[in-house]
């Protein structure tokens, strides 16, 4: 028997300002930048359970299969792509009524550990640009 | 920090940009001392300032790419509704 493959999870969370429902279908609507649709070379999405996605990204392709749709609080979709070598990762997405605002949280889990999903260089520029950022204010 | 990513620095030089009293500079540059951020060198009246980048690729390490690309997307999100409530407010 071969041992389970150890796995990792990131977790995301942001306040956008306005109700869940509108957070939950833009979420959805690839002409809303921000979501990940939106920035598809070839896209093909059907957001709803058992619904599959195809997602072309830097001629990369993600493969997906929704498997949870709750209005306005939950979207739950399995995630592929080279980076998962091949493995199914999940993302799932909650929105919380906080006020007049939303808070989004965006778990993206079940991704192998392995040298090759972890970014390193990308990491480090993203890290020291922000860190820039906040210095030059 | 900009700065000094193109290399070390005089004290004076880094302060020169800042519309800020000296001490500020001076505050803030200890902190990123303290940090492990930067180092201070004295060469005879002058004090060099330099970078180290040591501790944050230690923390840049555990962060995976999907981290990065969720953080850049949801930023973009949240962006967007911000602009628009923007808008309504300016209508």
């Amino acid at each position: 028997m071969s041992e389970p493959k150890k796995t990792i999870e990131v977790r995301v969370e942001r306040t956008i300002h306005a109700p869940a429902d509108e957070v939950f279908d833009a979420w959805l609507d690839p002409k809303i930048p921000g979501n990940p649709w939106n920035i598809a070379e070839k896209l093909l999405l059907n957001p709803k359970i058992d619904g599959f996605f195809y997602w072309l990204i830097q001629g990369n392709a993600h493969y997906g299969r929704f498997t949870e749709m709750e209005r306005p609080g939950r979207i739950q979709h399995t995630w592929m792509s080279r980076s998962t070598s091949g493995e199914e990762s999940t993302v799932t997405v909650t929105f919380q009524k906080k006020g007049e605002d939303t808070l989004m949280t965006l778990v993206h889990s079940g991704l192998p550990d392995t040298d090759g999903g972890r970014g390193h260089d990308k990491g480090w520029n993203f890290f020291l640009d922000s860190f820039t950022k906040q210095f030059s204010q | 920090m900009g700065q000094l990513a193109n290399g070390p620095a005089r004290f004076t030089d880094i302060a020169k940009p800042f519309d800020t009293a000296l001490n500020s500079v001076t505050k803030h540059l200890k902190l990123l001392e303290r940090a492990g951020l930067v180092e201070r060198q004295k060469q005879g009246r002058e004090v060099l300032i330099s970078f180290r980048g040591e501790p944050l690729r230690e923390v840049a390490g555990w962060m995976h790419e999907y981290e990065r690309f969720w953080n850049e997307r949801l930023d973009q999100f949240e962006q967007h509704f911000q602009k628009k409530k923007q808008k309504e407010k300016e209508r």
